[in-house]
């Protein structure tokens, strides 16, 4: 059984999950986005659920890359049953999505995360009435203490299995009339459509045996229920028919194989509440549901095997896009999305020809917005045009319908939509929730000094330095103790092996490229994100946000963008990987460049051991000045060149939280994964190369092709294997200096002039390769490519002026 | 600005005087702008308050409803406001 986890951003799915699906859990990723759905599997009460995190979401009607991933799994319909987790605490906002949800009168069980939250906030919720109005099982949990979660999958197995399918909340009963008659004619669009006839693909595995067999008692249930309903199947299904065509999620196909059809057509459901006919299973009004459901879903899970783990392997949890679980599931009926639903996301789509009036930016640099996508998207899954255009008024129904409302409600329909799913969430928040006085509490106190305008840019300075203090120093007594294990390793191999011979060479490569990635970025790395992820989970990484925005407007970025920025300094790596938290892949871009261009540590250490000890702390210092002035040029330059597209900051800034150290711990787990399955491979196999290189004396040969460089820039051409060393590891730059030239008194070999070009040249040229590896994961071959081939020119001009600066002093 | 902010007369959001009690008029923009605004909870109707805004025009913290959200400088000239008595 699948059971989706659906909540806004902040809501605490994710704990959630971790609580009950724990270290076997594995991330995995849909191409194109560097958004994570989580899949993981946890046994409740004798059944496996098979458990799908993912990235929160405002509304189904996106604005943002993550949000649209959500929707689109969502709208796929490869799922048997919601779980809608909701910040109790935020209850007014989070119920906006949870209608939404209910207008796909799918399985759904609301879990109202967070209750101490609330209760601090001085709110009591009436978790009954809530279940009352929505129709659907209401869960209180506080998940951070691990209460009410097995309560929650247990409401999910019982809903999934009960076949209870929620009634659509009807929020604007003026514009009803509009969104019925639109939904009414892409049902009829659909049921005219040839009616694609559903087959198994290839042998039964043995999942889809135990999915019949768990259809099976399904199908026995409904059975009962439809006996117990009173509701009469030949209705249904004469009514059913309208509704035809399109998607069909999987708890329905086994229903409709054993020849049982759910109510589902919204009009009749709406006359049998009217006349009192309100079965359980019809909307949900009735009381007597949980009575009558309880005792017989728990004897169904009783009957279901439990299922042995390895039907379920792990390796099937791999996400398929979207795309084909969308043909997958051609069936017969009932539609998927609901043709309400779909009827209600193509009129608040965007109108084609509102931005040309409102005057947008200019059409030609604006990239196929999530909105165009969208009504795309929903127009796919409603299988249906949106409808002939009417000859004589050219429009087509959903301009007709868009036009309609906004002439009935004097604003535009999307709007006229969200206000009155708005005020129905309102109306509902005041029905269910009581809000006293707030208890006094030491957050606002907090934020009155870390939001300060004054004092909240110490605190931000203070948090970061004491940070990066520790990062360093944990880094530090970390790097000295692993590098000596692995100079130990390289004496073994010596006593071993023919220290003359290529093998050894290679090994030595080998073990060297190893003791780089293990002893150099493990030790800043781990730290770092520990650090981070604690920040996050705390929350203030949003106040940083916050005080920065201002002044990282000036670099075409929001204040989101500065952590990466600020980490740069630490190590590029992580930098980089931090700009996953910008939503935007042009913000992401752009603040990944930035943060590159930023002098790491490692190229710290060659700033000052050969600029601070040859030319004096001044000039070094000159250096991470004229940076600062680079990195704001260059922002300028990037923020023109691909103007912004979004307006503004609009960002929550959460309440602060005690971070989980199991979530922490997770979030560090998942991210290193990440780095040592991009850049480990690529760090050993670069080193084994050069020291090929080495072995075999092609350095003269090197440094012969890099000559045109070298002799442009005035250096030494025996530094050109030198520039090579530095992309795989800054720092080796500069012992490679030293062995390149045979010395370590450099100034006796080049002059002051050299020292501070060559500089110069390392400080601004590529980042290291663990940081191309991690920006080819973030942004793409193509952007880092594009990064890379500027990096490398800004390197050049400045080396170029600086030695032209010199030559006329 | 600031200070000629009287009852019941509309201001943008952006000049209203921090801790006021302020009703949301109308949010101007086109469909990206209304739809971001929708998402986190803010709409015609509601009632917010500024609680502090960032120097150098940054953005503005405001309360709505228990939720905190921080609205840069541009998104919140274009959301009108009145003062509540």
């Amino acid at each position: 059984m699948k059971v989706a986890l659906v909540g806004q951003p902040n809501s605490g799915k994710s704990t959630l999950f971790n609580a009950v699906a724990g270290y076997r859990s594995l991330t995995s990723n849909f191409a194109g986005t560097t958004v994570e759905y989580t899949h993981g599997q946890a046994r409740v009460g004798g059944a496996v659920l098979e458990l799908v995190d993912l990235p929160g979401l405002y509304s189904l009607t996106p604005t943002s890359a993550v949000e649209e991933v959500s929707r689109d799994y969502l709208l796929a319909g490869d799922w048997d049953v919601i779980v809608n987790v909701l910040d109790a605490s935020q209850i007014a906002r989070s119920l906006e999505l949870t209608l939404e949800l209910l207008d796909l009168e799918s399985p759904l069980v609301v879990c109202l995360n967070m209750m101490d939250e609330a209760a601090r906030k001085g709110m009591t919720i009436d978790t009954h009435a809530l279940k009352i109005a929505l129709g659907v099982p209401v869960v209180e949990a506080i998940g951070a203490r691990g209460q009410g979660i097995i309560e929650t999958f247990r409401a999910a197995q019982e809903a999934a299995t009960g076949g209870h399918r929620p009634q659509a909340f009807i929020y604007a009963p003026d514009l009803e009339r509009t969104v019925d008659e639109l939904a009414e004619k892409i049902a009829e669009g659909a049921q005219g459509q040839p009616v694609a006839v559903p087959k198994e693909s290839g042998p039964k595995s043995p999942e889809s045996e135990v999915r019949s067999r768990e259809s099976g008692v399904r199908n026995q249930e409904s059975g009962i229920r439809s006996q117990v309903s009173g509701h009469s199947p030949a209705l249904d299904s004469a009514e059913g028919t309208l509704e035809c065509g399109g998607l069909t999620p999987p708890w329905n196909k086994a229903q409709e194989e054993g020849g049982v059809k759910p109510p589902h057509s919204k009009a009749l459901r709406a006359f049998s509440c009217r006349v009192g006919q309100c079965s359980s299973a019809c909307c949900g009004h009735s009381p007597a549901m949980e009575g009558q459901q309880g005792p017989r879903v728990t004897a169904a899970v009783a009957v279901l095997p439990a299922q042995p783990p390895s039907i379920l392997p792990l390796t099937n949890f791999q996400a398929t896009p979207v795309q084909s679980q969308i043909t997958n599931h051609q069936s017969q009926m009932p539609a998927f999305p609901p043709a309400r639903f779909r009827a209600l996301q193509l009129v608040q789509s965007k109108p084609r020809d509102i931005p040309m009036l409102e005057g947008a930016a200019d059409p030609g640099l604006r990239k196929p917005d999530s909105a165009a996508r969208h009504s795309s998207l929903v127009t796919r899954h409603c299988s249906s045009d949106p409808g002939p255009r009417t000859p004589d008024s050219g429009l087509s129904l959903v301009e007709w319908a868009q036009a309609e409302i906004a002439v009935r409600t004097g604003q535009p329909a999307d709007a006229a939509i969200s206000a009155a799913r708005h005020a129905a969430c309102l109306t509902l928040f005041e029905r269910v929730a009581h809000v006293a006085r707030p208890r006094a509490d030491w957050r606002e106190q907090v934020d009155r000094l870390a939001m300060h305008p004054v004092w909240g840019y110490a605190v931000l300075m203070g948090v970061f330095l004491g940070f990066f203090r520790l990062i360093f120093d944990v880094g530090k007594l970390g790097e000295a103790r692993i590098l000596n294990l692995f100079d130990v390793l390289v004496a073994a191999l010596a006593q071993h092996m023919n220290p003359q011979g290529a093998l050894f060479a290679a090994a030595k490569g080998a073990v060297l490229g190893t003791a780089g990635a293990v002893a150099i970025v493990l030790p800043y790395l781990l730290p770092f994100l520990v650090g981070l992820a604690i920040l996050e989970d705390i929350g203030y990484l949003s106040r940083v946000g916050y005080l920065m925005d201002a002044a990282m407007h000036r670099l075409g970025l929001h204040g989101t963008a500065t952590l990466p920025i600020l980490v740069g300094y630490g190590c590029s790596v992580p930098a980089v990987m931090a700009t996953r938290l910008l939503t935007t892949r042009r913000d992401r871009f752009i603040a990944a460049f930035l943060a590159v261009l930023v002098p790491c540590s490692a190229r710290m250490t060659v700033i000052f051991a050969l600029v601070g000890f040859y030319l004096g702390a001044n000039y070094a210092l000159g250096i991470y000045v004229l940076n600062i002035l680079v990195v704001a040029l260059a922002g300028h330059a990037l923020a023109s060149i691909w103007p912004e597209i979004s307006p503004g900051m609009l960002m929550e800034v959460p309440a602060y939280r005690v971070p989980a150290p199991r979530v922490v711990a997770l979030k560090t787990w998942w991210r290193l994964r990440e780095f040592v399955l991009v850049a480990f491979p690529l760090l050993v196999v670069g080193s084994v190369v050069l020291s090929l290189v080495d072995y075999y004396g092609w350095q003269h040969g090197i440094n012969a092709a890099l000559s045109p460089l070298t002799a442009l820039l005035g250096l030494p051409r025996s530094v050109g294997l030198t520039l090579i060393f530095g992309v795989l590891r800054k720092e080796l730059s500069l012992l490679m200096l030293m062995q390149a030239l045979g010395t370590t008194h450099v100034l006796g070999v080049m002059t002051a002039a050299q020292i501070l070009i060559f500089t110069l040249f390392v400080t601004f040229y590529l980042p290291c390769m663990a940081t191309l590896a991690s920006m080819v994961r973030e942004l793409g071959w193509r952007l880092t490519l594009a990064a890379s081939t500027a990096l490398l020119a800004i390197a050049v001009v400045i080396s170029l002026a600086a030695r032209g600066v010199l030559m006329f002093l | 600005m600031r200070d000629t902010a009287k009852f019941g007369s509309p201001i943008n959001l952006y000049d209203a005087s921090d801790h006021d009690e302020l009703r949301i008029l109308l949010i101007t923009g086109g469909w990206e702008v209304r739809r971001s605004f929708n998402q986190i909870g803010i709409q015609p109707g509601d009632r917010v308050r500024v609680l502090r805004r960032a120097p150098f025009g940054g953005p503005l913290e405001i309360d709505n409803k228990g939720t905190h959200v921080a609205v840069g400088k541009q998104l919140a000239e274009k959301i009108r406001v009145e003062v509540l008595p």
